[in-house]
């Protein structure tokens, strides 16, 4: 039986829009390896479908997009999606969670009731995008810098990496833009973006059992 | 401890904003930032909430003292010189 992969992605406000977009590539790999896709998009990114879908144990990768907090990771209109106490849909799950701070407490309390693994940010995650862009967001070159080493998480998942090395390659790929940004120096119109790389690399971690996989 | 204390604990040098402003100025113009759940801003609205030293301005701030610390540190120079996984 096909394994499955749980996406939410949310396009309501402009960042929103960027996560989702970028999101298509994590959903076109999933395809390529016959994984079966369940994409939350828009307003089907709530919390009723999201708790549906967990508690009946399909998906064994669930990746969130969405603003965040220490304790939930929000949906469609920054609504909560999953929160603390979610014992039953987090059990046997690898979460990848693109959301602010999410790994200081929900990660744990996700990995305490029975998660696999939880991978995402213990700080804000910051991401620069150009304004002539917005509504390409996958032509963006400075939105990329981001987002592709963010994406990888999964996608090493999806490729049978290991939770662990999911992070420590999504992290490899951070390094290397800071090190194009680097050589192309000053002069570069992305130069300014090593320091919030920086920051979104070093704040993202893998919780629960770094040899799950998925 | 006086309120007063208390709140000149929290406010940040008037160097340090004046340094975090300097960087931030010479970010390109057409940028815009999502910090998570915070919000979206363009250059000048980043300068704005350092200048007003509010929530946002700290965060802000945090950022670029994080990265002069890996500069003067070395953390950075390690992360590019060990080899990574791929």
């Amino acid at each position: 039986m096909a394994q499955t992969l749980l996406i939410t992605r949310p396009e309501h406000e402009e960042a929103m829009f960027y996560l989702s977009r970028w999101s298509t590539t994590i959903i076109e790999e999933a395809k390529r390896k016959g994984i079966n896709v369940v994409d939350l998009h828009k307003q089907k990114a709530n919390r009723k479908k999201v708790i549906g879908i967990l508690e009946k144990r399909i998906p064994k990768l669930a990746v969130l997009n969405g603003h965040g907090s220490e304790s939930a990771v929000a949906g469609h209109d920054n609504k909560t999606i999953l929160k603390e106490g979610d014992t039953k849909a987090v059990k046997s799950k690898i979460f990848f969670a693109r959301s602010c701070k999410s790994t200081k407490s929900l990660g744990q309390d996700a990995i305490n009731n029975g998660a696999t693994a939880y991978l995402g940010y213990k700080e804000d995650f910051w991401l620069f995008y150009s304004e002539n862009k917005i509504f390409k967001p996958l032509e963006d070159k400075t939105a990329e810098l981001f987002l592709e080493p963010s994406n990888y998480v999964p996608i090493a998942l999806l490729k049978g990496h290991t939770a662990g090395q999911a992070n420590s390659k999504s992290k490899a790929r951070f390094i290397k833009n800071i090190e194009k940004l680097i050589i192309e120096g000053p002069a570069s119109d992305n130069y300014y973006a090593i320091r919030y790389l920086l920051w979104d690399m070093t704040h993202q971690v893998c919780l629960g059992n770094k040899d799950a996989v998925f | 401890m006086t309120e007063e204390t208390k709140a000149s604990e929290h406010e940040t040098s008037k160097d340090i904003k004046e340094l975090v402003i300097a960087r931030l100025d010479v970010l390109p113009p057409g940028k815009k930032v999502s910090i998570g759940s915070v919000g979206e801003f363009d250059k000048n609205e980043l300068i704005e909430h350092v200048r007003k030293d509010d929530e946002i301005g700290q965060k802000i701030i945090e950022v670029e003292l994080n990265y002069l610390r890996a500069l003067k540190e070395g953390t950075l120079l390690n992360k590019l010189l060990v080899p990574q996984e791929e």
